[in-house]
């Protein structure tokens, strides 16, 4: 039989579930990302960090073996060798410059060039709404990101619950909770950031560099209206400081004294999310575009 | 050199006027803004606070650390301001006074005198110090940074992912040639952007400052400062240009590189002395008139590695970045020969 005399047919096949749907992109993503040589060296570059903090962990807990803490000690070493909110602040911090850097290598590629390629119409013509393909993307970059910041954090926090007493953790358990939740903040942020940096210039190379210019210039922005203006809330405009002020709190840490609260920094991050996601939105459109 | 001027001709139209260098134009005028509306707080603030009443700064000094706010109130008089809050369990309170030139806090916590911020109403001094910070902190480690970044690296891998390349190959000119008239382009619209963008910032520094500060500053270092700044952000522009142009033709991914030598920049004052002076950085601070101060709010430990190196000889300093920039290009014009376009790979 001729094929042109084929008629269409619609495919009566078995169906994805909706709820499930997105993670489709991610599936093909994930082992594409893994197989650039530079995320695996960050990968692995931000394994040393953790692995630093585990040794601390397991030194602070074994105090008593070393020769000057054996009867008694020095309380000034004790202190700077406990595991409370500022070791998981610094620990949190660290963590999340390569966070940045991995998004900035990995997130441009995610967006740009489907919206290059004319290709949105193609994903847009398969049961996907917008947010779906939005929350696919994000998927993407929540694994990827997850590598380098819950799961070393987590790792910490139940080694030191492992090797502490059940009082530590009974006193401590909202440390673990709040750098879950910082970290999933921290995540949504930074993805979204790549993300719409990703859909809005649409040359891949191009997108990296204005993620990377996003945090270091904000971050510079801030601190110069700070300084040429003599106020504070000019930190609020540097997404690091925001976020830094919000897990402080989560923490229980005392953040610096004149600079802004946490809940103006997460009001902030609030309206800088929408702001990205109004963007992505926009861009995110299925259409061709013929010019 | 007359193909060098009509290409560069052709590319400094799109380096000007395309979309993407409305964000090069917002980085490197972002601090001239400030200054200016600084300028405009500055003169505000001084008519504000002509007509208000003046406590001897003698007075003020003389209430010691733990006076209650009461007897404050009564020796110092009424303040300007008087505001209360709570935070962290502690009852605050800030009482601002004036002297005729300063502004004077009385931060209390329940009720005692804590301490004592006091804030000149304008100090040129204080203000050329920021401006120094600003510049070697800001406008050159990011400002041009990224500006540089934007421009050069559209040179070449822009063609590529535009798939024009081609076109810019097949006219009757050597690929150096081209190689140099793009590199002219980019080199004096980014010099022009961030030179311009330094003289604009310098001059709304000067805008606001009190005409006895102004006339002593233009007869002595206003004009030597001035230039200096002008030439070192057009000799950033010269150095990181031609790294990002480089690494535009070298890679396929050029993001890795500005981010192995922004990472590089940013540590650069931690390094020791021998790699602190392999980065372009160095140079330039080296070319800028004022040191700036150091962040108080850095951490002690911080502040112990914190080793910046000796600055070079001016001379020294530009003859080496030209060196280093003459060095790159040359690389990079090898390779251009070579250079096979397949824009099946991008």
């Amino acid at each position: 039989m001729a094929v042109f005399k084929r008629g269409y047919e619609r495919y009566n096949g078995p169906l994805t579930g909706s709820a499930t749907r997105f993670l489709a992109v991610p599936r093909f993503v994930w082992p594409k990302l893994l197989g650039q040589r530079f995320v695996v060296i960050l990968l692995v570059l931000s394994l040393f960090w953790p692995l630093l903090c585990a040794g601390f962990v397991y030194v602070s807990n074994h105090a008593d073996l070393l020769p000057s803490l054996g009867s008694g000690g020095d309380d000034g070493i004790r202190k700077m060798l406990s595991i409370d909110g500022k070791f998981f602040a610094i620990f949190m911090n660290v963590q999340s410059t390569f966070a940045i850097l991995l998004a900035a290598i990995a997130g441009p590629g995610l967006i740009a060039p489907d919206l290059a390629n004319n290709a949105l119409p193609l994903y847009f013509a398969r049961p996907l709404s917008r947010w779906s393909y939005i929350g696919a993307r994000m998927m993407v970059l929540f694994g990827i990101l997850s590598l380098v910041t819950l799961v070393p954090g987590l790792f910490v926090f139940i080694m030191q619950a492992s090797l502490a007493s059940t009082a530590w953790l009974q006193a401590n358990w909202f440390l673990g909770q709040g750098m879950v939740l910082g970290f999933l903040l921290y995540i949504v942020m930074v993805s979204l950031i790549a993300l719409t940096c990703s859909a809005y210039v649409k040359w891949r190379v191009v997108a990296g560099a204005l993620v990377l210019a996003f945090f270091f210039v904000l971050a510079g922005a801030s601190q110069i209206i700070n300084q040429v203006l003599r106020v504070e809330w000019g930190s609020l405009l540097n997404p690091g400081y925001a976020i830094y002020a919000v897990w402080c709190a989560l923490l229980g840490v005392e953040a610096a004294e004149d600079a802004p609260g946490a809940w103006e920094s997460f009001t902030v991050l609030l309206l800088m999310l929408a702001a990205l996601l109004a963007v992505l939105l926009r861009k995110l459109r299925p259409v061709e575009v013929v010019s | 050199m007359n193909q060098i001027w009509i290409i560069a001709k052709l590319e400094m139209r799109r380096a000007f006027f395309s979309r993407r260098a409305l964000w090069v134009y917002l980085l490197a005028l972002f601090p001239a803004v400030l200054f200016f509306g600084h300028g405009i707080s500055v003169q505000y603030r001084r008519s504000e606070y002509a007509g208000k009443p003046v406590t001897p700064a003698a007075v003020l000094d003389r209430i010691p650390v733990g006076t209650p706010d009461t007897e404050v109130l009564a020796t110092a008089g009424q303040p300007i301001t008087d505001r209360k809050w709570r935070r962290r369990d502690l009852d605050r309170r800030s009482l601002q006074y004036f002297d005729g030139s300063n502004r004077i806090w009385l931060e209390f916590e329940n009720g005692a005198l804590k301490s004592r911020n006091r804030r000149t109403l304008n100090s040129f001094d204080e203000d050329s110090k920021v401006y120094a910070g600003v510049f070697q902190f800001f406008y050159l480690r990011l400002a041009v940074f990224f500006g540089c970044l934007g421009i050069f690296i559209n040179l070449f891998r822009g063609e590529m992912i535009d798939k024009s390349l081609h076109y810019w190959f097949l006219a009757p000119v050597r690929r150096e040639i081209l190689l140099l008239g793009k590199y002219c382009a980019g080199l004096i619209a980014s010099a022009v952007i961030f030179g311009g963008g330094a003289l604009l910032s310098f001059s709304a520094l000067l805008s606001y400052q009190s005409s006895a500060d102004l006339q002593g500053y233009l007869q002595t270092d206003a004009f030597y400062h001035g230039t200096w700044y002008i030439l070192s952000a057009m000799l950033g522009c010269v150095g990181y240009g031609s790294v990002f142009l480089a690494a535009g033709l070298l890679l396929r991914n050029p993001i890795i590189p500005a981010l192995v030598m922004l990472l590089w920049e940013s540590i650069n004052g931690f390094l020791p002395e021998l790699l602190q002076k392999l980065s372009v950085l160095h140079y330039l601070q080296s070319i800028c008139p004022v040191a700036p101060p150091l962040d108080p709010n850095v951490p002690p430990l911080m502040r112990m590695i914190l080793a910046p190196a000796a600055p070079t000889s001016a001379w020294a300093a530009i003859l080496g970045l030209l060196a280093v920039t003459a060095l790159v290009l040359y690389a990079a014009s090898r390779t251009v020969r070579r250079l096979e376009i397949n824009y099946g790979t991008e």
